[in-house]
């Protein structure tokens, strides 16, 4: 245990709040041929320095365009996303790292391509971001595999490729888009675990959008249930589960009753 | 099956069609004065190739067929990235090119005489308007198969417009754009050479139009052949770059 309180400590030491990140009665209306659209409606909520939130929610709650508008790729029509001190309104490619689902990752470029793209575009030096490319691959466990093509990988494989990318600038923050919707149960798992791993590294202030219960659960610090369009945040439930989390923690009871609890809500919420 | 076994399987083929093409004459299932054997054809096409007026009228041709293309590439591509990019234009003129691309080009040859007269600029003309259609309409496709989620994921990590365009609107386009020079080259082939037969005083489309009626039937088939191996070979050249550059495409 004597880790975990030195992690305590480290974070409270480097606590000073920049990488918080805050919605504050975040609303967002989608102007469609249908007429006005509303997204998501008076949300707000922190997640603080280095923790792993979760946000989960019925299909079309709003939870992608809250995530882009952390990213800044969208902006609230009323409210505002603040990291630190200051309003989110375009991307900061340097503080804020976006994982985006395997289909994001260019079909043209290898493995180590795609990794290094972010540093590509901000013009870092091929010799450095290569290097720094193969040091993200060799933290996702497919160094060997740098060369490759996404069409010559397994889906699992280029969910990698997508997190070594979200990685490579070393952001404080990391926005996760339904990053493992696209992929199998088992792999699923695996890659879940690979990324608690990754993160009990690194510490990075993660927010997750998924639509699976379980694994919300089981990766998060906290999870936010939004309600059906225009989604609201219905609670932010702590996930009070002891870190380093392991597979035998979903046969304990706490483990079904956040699950339950979470569930329970979306369902209710679903109704009018 | 490998490589090299297809190879030799698609050559044998090849050399069997014209196994049987010489059997069929020589048996005379075939009629000679109708249908020469390829023992004749054959050597009357490599003859061609040494001989300065065939030559002379091959120039031709392929120097129609090279400006047209060089024209109407540049043209087509960018009227069709045009299209396929700008919500209004594409919206205004995308069904114009549907519509006018189904119907077939040659009955508007007659209008092409008389506008440019029978020389090589009607060939040409008449070679662009025949490649124009399918090089707009493969750029629409070029433009629409950029996937969306490329340039979210680009403007999320700060790249600029000049680089979205650049690295990922490029590469993403490139395979879809060479596809369709390669059916525009088909198309202007097929519009040079129909217009020298047509009526015309030069080009490899003339002389085959000649032989024909003058029933100079080894010279017409000769001539039939150079016309298909010259085109394959065109063809061929451009599916492998296109493929080289689409390797990624799986």
């Amino acid at each position: 245990m004597a880790r975990l309180t030195v992690v305590a400590e480290e974070r409270d030491g480097a606590g000073g709040g920049e990488a918080n990140l805050r919605a504050d009665g975040v609303t967002h209306v989608f102007e469609t041929a249908g007429g006005p659209l509303m997204a998501v409606t008076d949300v707000s909520f922190t997640v603080e320095e280095g923790t792993f939130v979760g946000l989960v929610g019925p299909s079309g709650c709003g939870k992608s365009s809250l995530l882009q508008m952390m990213a800044g790729l969208l902006n609230p029509t009323e409210g505002r996303i603040v990291m630190g001190e200051e309003e989110i309104r375009e991307p900061r490619p340097a503080e804020i790292g976006v994982v985006f689902q395997e289909s994001s990752l260019l079909p043209w470029k290898s493995a180590r391509e795609n990794v290094e793209f972010p540093l590509y575009l901000r013009g870092v030096e091929r010799s450095v971001r290569e290097k720094k490319a193969l040091e993200m691959l060799d933290l996702v466990g497919l160094g060997e595999f740098a060369e490759r093509r996404p069409h010559e990988l397994s889906g699992g494989m280029k969910q990698r490729v997508a997190i070594a990318r979200g990685f490579c600038q070393d952001p404080s923050v990391l926005l996760m888009d339904e990053p493992f919707a696209a992929l199998d149960e088992q792999t699923r798992m695996t890659l879940g675990d690979e990324l608690l791993q990754i993160w009990e590294r690194h510490k990075k202030t993660v927010v997750f959008v998924t639509h699976s219960l379980t694994e919300a659960v089981y990766l998060c610090d906290k999870v936010l249930v939004m309600s059906a369009r225009p989604g609201r945040i219905l609670k932010e439930i702590d996930i009070a589960l002891p870190r380093p989390r392991t597979y035998d923690l979903m046969a304990t009871e706490t483990f079904g009753r956040l699950r339950a609890e979470i569930w329970e809500l979306i369902r209710g919420g679903d109704r009018p | 099956m490998s490589g090299a076994g297809r190879l030799s399987a698609q050559i044998g083929i090849v050399v069997g069609i014209f196994l049987a093409w010489e059997a069929a004459v020589q048996t005379g299932v075939a009629n000679p004065r109708i249908v020469p054997p390829p023992s004749q054809v054959l050597p009357m096409a490599l003859a061609m190739l040494g001989d300065p007026e065939v030559l002379h009228h091959l120039w031709i041709t392929s120097a129609q067929v090279m400006l047209a293309f060089v024209l109407v590439a540049p043209l087509g591509v960018a009227i069709g990235l045009l299209l396929g990019e700008s919500d209004y234009f594409g919206r205004a003129f995308k069904p114009f090119f549907y519509f006018v691309a189904s119907v077939p080009k040659s009955v508007f040859l007659p209008v092409f005489i008389l506008a440019f007269g029978i020389g090589f600029t009607q060939k040409v003309a008449f070679g662009m308007f025949q490649a124009i259609f399918v090089l707009v309409i493969s750029a629409i496709a070029a433009a629409d198969s950029v996937s969306a989620d490329y340039l979210k994921m680009a403007r999320a990590y700060g790249a600029s417009r000049r680089q979205i365009y650049q690295d990922i609107y490029l590469p993403a386009m490139l395979p879809v754009i060479v596809e369709g020079l390669r059916l525009g080259m088909i198309f202007n082939i097929t519009g040079v050479l129909f217009a020298e037969m047509y009526v015309s005083r030069a080009g490899l489309g003339h002389l085959v139009a000649n032989w024909g009626m003058s029933f100079e039937m080894v010279k017409l088939f000769a001539g039939i052949l150079l016309a298909a191996v010259l085109s394959i070979a065109v063809n061929e050249s451009l599916r492998w770059y296109e493929k080289r550059i689409g390797a990624w495409r799986g």
